[in-house]
């Protein structure tokens, strides 16, 4: 079964179509990137698949379950780190892992096992009191990540999760993901740090102007010694010309 | 419906208010002292204008719903105001909460506070007269009904708000004149025959004199044909809110 199939996907704001008939299947249990240009669609697609945003054409099925009218059972397979810190700033960390997994009806039992499970996962016990807005921007990150695993989601979509943290930590995240990965986890990336999709990622999509460009495995864009950054470049760079 | 995501949402409500006492709790507890002191006290007790019924117990209704009013409207109104701006709203329209269980989550938030105000007020009122009610379960339907009506309001006010000014148009130019001129200070006897009419079409009016009765027992409206009012309302208002959060207007993109 595809985790995620996306089929004619077009999502437009007023006149502009930031999603053209995005066609897409991510394979269970598969590390997949979702590349593009700022503005290419990226963040766009992933909001339909999460419920973010709504669209008029095509359809979306998460694990089976088609996202619109089986909202709460695709949702409830589905864990985001979204590109922004979209927590509340005021709220212990801890509250804030306790709400979400209360959101996915998880008992109180289940809640605080869990907390305590992803806070270990990623280092954030000494943290736990501390309000989101008092963390530093590492370990926001980490706090984004542990959210949207609290519910233990099949799928696990991450927008840009390696922006503005520095590179030790970066690294640490790798190991995190790739640990998550070696779980059984789908993982979504979208990245701009190209090497680490490379690193990550058996698979790549790249979208342009809302349309998919190329959809490679990692032996198609690493053929010939290739670095995936020079593919993306050459690809973006024909797509804009065309 | 799902308990546990629905008492999520309640509890982290209440305890969004529970955060910030002073404004939530603090400032309505002293503003409704003063109107007491200088209304009901001060003013009050120079003026006897109803056989048998202190002025402070009179106004007292009034006052104690201005404050209940107020306090469920901001709690819905700037709580959803705030999770769409700070798209914290985010963790909970990525999850599969309900929109029911959303709109519960946020009505009984507003419930709590509402009775949070109200009991502080309460206590302070007991100080000066016997507030005891006349009619208890009276009582509590139209504190209930009010606080249901007016975060039902502040939620589609937290929706259509663009900016933190747009928070305050409903209460500054809607709420708080058509309370203050729906007998929360005065009877609608003392006012002239020709104007009566107008007051009698101000929904607040109700709202004011149902409490009163349930307070003290004197009443100037039909009390029945008021309580339908008021559930007819709210069942109307939750019915726009549940289709404004199925369509996802202003919340998702």
């Amino acid at each position: 079964m595809n985790a995620i199939e996306i089929k004619g996907l077009t999502k437009k704001y007023g006149k502009t179509v930031a999603v053209d008939s995005l066609d897409l299947k991510v394979k269970q249990g598969e590390f997949f990137g979702l590349l593009g240009q700022n503005g290419a669609g990226k963040s766009t697609t992933i909001n339909c698949i999460t419920g973010i945003a709504k669209f008029s054409e095509g359809s979306i099925s998460v694990m089976g379950f088609d996202v619109q009218k089986d909202y709460q059972k695709s949702r409830a397979t589905v864990g985001l780190s979204p590109q922004e810190f979209n927590a509340d700033i005021f709220a212990p960390l801890e509250k804030i892992l306790d709400f979400v997994g209360g959101y996915f009806g998880m008992s109180t039992g289940k809640r605080k096992e869990r907390v305590n499970k992803v806070l270990d996962l990623f280092e954030l016990q000494d943290h736990r009191k501390k309000p989101f807005g008092k963390l530093s921007g590492g370990l926001k990150r980490r706090a984004i990540l542990a959210r949207a695993l609290v519910h233990d989601p099949d799928v696990l979509i991450l927008d840009e999760p390696t922006s503005g943290i520095d590179v030790e930590q970066r690294h640490a995240l790798w190991e995190y993901l790739e640990n998550l990965h070696q779980a059984g986890k789908t993982i979504i990336l979208t990245s701009h740090y190209l090497e680490e999709v490379e690193k990550l990622c058996s698979r790549v999509v790249i979208i342009h102007d809302g349309k998919k460009i190329a959809d490679l495995t990692k032996a198609e864009f690493t053929k010939n010694g290739d670095k995936l950054e020079d593919v993306y470049l050459r690809l973006t760079a024909k797509a804009v010309a065309v | 419906m799902n308990f546990i995501r629905l008492s999520t949402v309640a509890k982290r409500e209440i305890q969004r208010f529970l955060r910030i006492p002073i404004q939530t709790l603090i400032s309505p507890w002293i503003s409704a002292t003063l109107y007491i002191l200088v209304f009901g006290v001060i003013i009050g007790s120079r003026i006897d204008f109803l056989e048998n019924i202190d002025y402070i117990d009179f106004v007292f209704p009034g006052i104690l719903m201005l404050q209940l009013i107020a306090g469920a409207f901001g709690q819905s109104s700037t709580s959803l105001y705030f999770q769409r701006w700070t798209k914290v709203i985010e963790e909970m329209l990525t999850s599969p909460l309900s929109y029911t269980e959303m709109i519960f989550g946020y009505i009984i938030g507003a419930i709590f506070r509402a009775f949070a105000v109200c009991a502080g007020i309460y206590v302070v009122a007991l100080l000066f007269t016997d507030a005891t009610p006349a009619h208890i379960g009276l009582f509590f339907f139209y504190v209930l009904i009010v606080a249901i009506i007016f975060s039902l309001l502040g939620l589609i006010v937290g929706l259509w708000a663009e900016k933190m000014e747009h928070l305050t148009i409903l209460q500054t130019f809607i709420i708080t004149p058509l309370m203050y001129v729906g007998g929360v200070f005065n009877s609608i006897d003392m006012l002239p025959e020709n104007v009566q009419w107008l007051v009698r079409l101000n929904p607040f009016f109700y709202i004011v004199d149902g409490l009163r009765y349930s307070m003290i027992g004197y009443s100037e409206s039909p009390l029945f044909l008021g309580a339908i009012f008021l559930i007819t309302l709210a069942t109307l208002l939750f019915a726009i809110v549940w289709v404004l959060f199925h369509r996802g207007w202003r919340l998702r993109a």
